[in-house]
């Protein structure tokens, strides 16, 4: 056959062929084939149950902590018998549910989470998607899930599945599904136990909001009726919000997990057992002290490392990590960071007293990256992830920071959102400064840095002026503001406070805050107020600004002014510019643009090097400092030299040099040179 | 191979004999290029000359400078710049369509073409190139189009394999094929043009035609020919990237400027050699049969002597 016929075959073939591999392994994706290396069963200690005989209570196990005591106040206990159809995506379940009333006074109802019915077309959480115009352009069946309960018993009081009634908190909203409240016949006095039992199916949806199935995987995060949490005189059960997470009572997890004996599995808490059934089934048993949710993962084809182990100050840490095959190579950068972010978290915050740690990789193109669930974290990367692109180590880091802003220090996610993710973010940022160095903590790519702290400011200054901080997570603008302002002004607002009260200072308020407030719901107050404890200082007027209001910051060096004092004399004379005997007057003018006031630094450095600090409280919209009459000129003014304010939306302003340096300018437009003569070229390439 | 090797280097043959052309369209690419970055410059001036945290950017690459800089509202959309800097780009095409006649001629001649020569050329076949350049517009962009959704269809299958590595691999050899098609396509215009040139050609069709036969008659040898000077243009491209990052410090801005010209300079090389392996091949298998010139010119010769003896026997 001659080349010609050769060359015009190739594409047809090409095609041809590429499409017949790509069928045969798109079709693989909805049957599992690969069958995952055999998982030895552990000898499984019986988890202890809450319905023994005649008394109701919530174990006292350690089985999953370091510690030879309870180390939260258990108020749940959840037995779970869960069977997962992978083909269907659903998971038929039982529940049983043991609740310590210690809200000091008698109950007469229950509001129960059902999550994942938020992925229904006329949900509150769907809804709000939709107006901040942020996905489902089409309503697709994938994109459907459910929870539903198909009884409940009240033990001692029968069945009450009939008196389960849907309710919208926060928004009235008769469609959303995701509260149901149950009121009981006989009110349950304070210091009582009350047990139900439920019956439950869930139906998770093609992963949404880091949950749910993509190909052969599922997480299944936020998968069972989880009762609200009694706060401050109340129930506080929110409904699911698009940007809102979680809130939750501490107690103790037993919860068994029958799935196909292909899956590999992750969980929270630590297996106690694993036995195989006759119809191709495989049950695992996972049991949890001292947390406040359950999450799982399977996949056929995760790899497993599970030979990792941390030496933590209470006890050692089993690191488990479930890794996509075509990111085995980042294995060890996986439990690098691990590693490294466990033993910062101990030694600046306090010790981590779980037995486990399970990193999961979640499967590619999900919506399951980037998640936190008691002793269970998700992870996010892809096949291509050169080493001086962080983004899995921030990921890993940001995740691992939530076991102790979330999971020990359990915040109200819904109302009080900055505490876990912007304290959080606040950590990250310290911890990732220190293991890759400020400047390159967030990527070092040929030459091109980014800083993690850099990253959370951009990301505030994106949206400064619509949210304050102290605000319920549902109630931001829009997914912009509450990212914003909840991670990247959060980590600004502290890092900014870090330098008004030293860092060291802020080091040890916070390991107070944790240690004080660690399996408790503390609240925004809590934290401040620790933090004005420790330092001994007033910090009202920052917080009031920072945290409570909507205030922006951005201070301006408006003008430098150097002139000789005797300039009205003939110029011949001593007065002229290049006498060294001239005495210049100089001044600076700075201008305080919006309106956050705050108390600050400002250098001058004058042509000759001598160098002067001067401050200015920032009350005024703007000052003059000077004159200052010297034989020598102003060079150049900077407002906060030292870099300890990160909340000023516009860092260039805050200097200003006499000298014009267009260096820079020229550097950044010689990159936009080369860009459009290559891309001059390359059209002129193809196109003539 | 051979053959391949006699295009390749008939072709860089021509690109040294005429080294002056790269250069003059060099300058207006550098030209243009400079136009189309001044409303850059001044954006990026306004914002960065007396700011101390411009140093950031000087000292080292700080991407998060970068970006704030992008972010101010002093600097405006983005699209100011970027809509000039395509516009220069667009112009910078429509000049080497209007030069390439010239160039072509240029490189077909035996002797150094005169200036008045060379532009006369270009404008006796502007409209023959213009009118050239759009059916090759349609012609690569129906295709192009084509390829593209294949390839975004193939993309979308592949993504849902439980082999993730499947998508780039589907991706990188879609990429290849589409490569390899378009490079067909620009063979056969790359002849076309030549023909209308050389040939003086004014019906273009014809040209499109004879264009087509010769590109399905020895396709292999243009294709690999066409396929070598891209992987040059390739390496060039990496080679003058991987020195600017690794030779020039970060605040060396004429440096960083005189590298990125360089490679911008060699990287206009590959697209002249293909040019000089068209005016090869052309010379090789399409002009018309010199046996019947030169019989021309032999009876012409002979009649003028004739004349000449007649006129002398006069």
């Amino acid at each position: 056959m001659k080349t010609r016929w050769i060359i015009l075959f190739f594409p047809l073939v090409s095609v041809i062929v590429l499409s017949l591999a790509v069928m045969r392994h798109a079709a693989n994706a909805g049957s599992p084939s690969g069958v995952p290396a055999a998982v030895a069963a552990q000898a499984a200690p019986a988890a202890a149950t809450s319905s023994r005989a005649g008394a109701l209570t919530i174990p006292d196990t350690t089985l999953a902590v370091n510690s030879d005591k309870p180390m939260s106040e258990r108020v749940v206990h959840y037995e779970i018998d869960a069977r997962y159809d992978a083909a269907k995506h659903v998971v038929d379940a039982t529940e049983v549910l043991t609740y310590h009333n210690l809200t000091g006074q008698a109950l007469d109802h229950f509001p129960f989470h059902l999550y994942q019915n938020a992925f229904q077309p006329n949900s509150t959480f769907v809804r709000e998607v939709k107006v901040d115009d942020a996905g489902y352009d089409n309503w697709e069946a994938k994109a459907y899930g459910s929870e539903e309960i198909k009884s409940l018993e009240l033990v001692g009081q029968g069945d009450l599945t009939a008196q389960l009634r849907y309710t919208a908190p926060d928004d009235g909203n008769k469609d959303d599904k995701t509260v149901v409240d149950l009121r009981v016949p006989k009110p349950i006095a304070p210091g009582e136990y009350v047990q139900f039992k439920i019956a439950f199916q869930t139906n998770f949806p093609e992963t949404q909001a880091r949950s749910g199935w993509k190909r052969d995987f599922v997480l299944g995060g936020q998968w069972f009726p989880k009762v609200g949490v009694w706060w401050h005189g109340a129930w506080n059960c929110h409904q699911y919000h698009a940007f809102t997470e979680f809130f939750a009572d501490f107690g103790v997890y037993d919860v068994k997990l029958t799935v196909p004996q292909y899956e590999v599995v992750g969980a929270s808490g630590v297996k106690v057992g694993e036995v195989s059934n006759p119809d191709s089934t495989k049950t695992l048993s996972y049991h949890g002290d001292d947390i406040h949710d359950f999450a799982w993962t399977a996949s056929p084809r995760y790899k497993l490392k599970d030979d990792g182990v941390f030496q933590g100050q209470m006890g050692p840490v089993k690191m488990q990590i479930l890794m996509q095959p075509a990111h085995w190579s980042q294995v060890e950068r996986h439990e690098k960071i691990l590693r490294e972010s466990l033993d910062h978290f101990e030694r600046w915050y306090g010790p981590y007293p779980y037995k486990t740690i399970t990193l999961v990789d979640p499967e590619p193109d999900s919506e399951a990256g980037g998640m936190e669930y008691p002793t269970f974290i998700t992870g996010e990367t892809s096949w291509f992830m050169p080493k001086g692109q962080l983004w899995p180590e921030v990921v890993v880091e940001h995740e691992f920071g939530h076991q102790y802003w979330y999971g020990m220090v359990a915040t109200n996610e819904f109302e009080d959102a900055w505490m876990d993710e912007g304290i959080n973010s606040y950590t990250e940022v310290k911890v990732l400064d220190s293991i890759f160095g400020p400047d390159t903590s967030f990527s070092a790519i040929a030459g091109a840095t980014r800083s993690e702290r850099e990253y959370q400011r951009l990301s505030y200054i994106r949206a400064a002026d619509l949210d304050p901080i102290a605000q319920k997570a549902y109630d931001y603008y829009n997914y912009r503001s509450y990212g914003g302002i909840t991670y990247g002004k959060t980590a600004s607002v502290l890092l900014t406070l870090e330098g008004i009260i030293g860092a060291d200072t802020m080091r040890k308020a916070m390991r107070v805050y944790f240690m004080k407030y660690r399996f408790t719901h503390p609240t925004k107050e809590d934290f401040l107020k620790t933090i004005e404890e420790v330092s001994g200082r007033d910090l009202r007027w920052y917080v009031n600004q920072a945290i409570y209001g909507s205030q922006v910051m951005d201070y301006q060096v408006l003008k430098i002014d150097s002139f000789p004092v005797n300039w009205y004399e003939d110029k011949q004379g001593s007065g002229k510019d290049d006498d060294k005997d001239t005495i210049y007057r100089s001044y600076v003018s700075l201008q305080r643009k919006e309106d956050f006031v705050m108390p600050v630094e400002v250098e001058i450095k004058f042509e000759n090097g001598e160098t002067l600090r001067e401050h200015w409280d920032g009350v005024n919209r703007w000052t003059r400092l000077g004159p200052y009459d010297k034989k020598t000129k102003i060079a150049s003014a900077e407002i906060d030299p030292d870099h300890k304010v990160q909340i000023d939306r516009n860092d260039f302003n805050n200097s200003y040099t006499a000298e014009a340096n267009v260096k820079p300018a020229r550097k950044v437009s010689n990159y936009w040179l080369f860009a459009t003569q290559w891309m001059s070229q390359a059209l002129a390439w193809w196109g003539v | 191979m051979s053959e391949n090797k006699g295009l390749l280097s008939g072709g860089w043959g021509m690109v040294r004999r005429n080294k002056r052309y790269i250069f003059w369209f060099y300058v207006l690419n550098l030209l243009l290029g400079l136009f189309g970055t001044v409303a850059f410059f001044e954006h990026a001036g306004a914002i960065l000359d007396h700011s101390l945290h411009a140093d950031l950017l000087l000292h080292g690459f700080s991407r998060d400078v970068l970006d704030e800089m992008l972010m101010r509202p002093e600097f405006g959309s983005t699209s100011v710049p970027r809509t000039s800097a395509v516009c220069f780009a667009l112009l910078f095409f429509l000049v080497t369509a209007l030069f390439l006649p010239g160039v072509l001629q240029g490189y077909a001649s035996t002797y150094r073409l005169q200036r008045e020569d060379f532009f006369r050329v270009c404008g006796r076949n502007l409209w023959q190139f213009v009118r050239l350049i759009i059916v090759a517009g349609i012609v690569m962009g129906s295709v192009a189009g084509t390829l593209f959704g294949l390839h975004g269809a193939l993309e979308r299958k592949a993504a849902e394999s439980t082999n993730e590595l499947l998508l780039p691999e589907v991706q990188l050899a879609g990429l290849v094929v589409i490569f390899l098609v378009m490079a067909a396509l620009r063979i056969w215009f790359d002849l076309a043009q030549t023909d209308i040139v050389l040939s003086d050609q004014r019906a273009v069709r014809k040209s499109i035609g004879a264009a087509l036969l010769q590109m399905w008659r020895h396709l292999g040898r243009l294709l690999a020919s066409y396929v070598v000077t891209t992987i040059v243009a390739a390496i060039v491209l990496l080679a003058g990237l991987w020195v600017w990052m690794k030779f020039v410090r970060p605040d060396n801005v004429l440096g960083a400027f005189v590298v990125g010209q360089f490679t911008l300079l060699l990287l206009l090389i590959p697209r002249f050699w293909q040019r000089g392996v068209a005016v090869t091949y052309y010379l090789q298998n399409m002009v018309e049969p010199i046996a019947v010139m030169e019989s021309f010119a032999s009876v012409a010769t002979h009649e003028d002597h004739i004349e000449m003896g007649d006129a002398h026997q006069d």
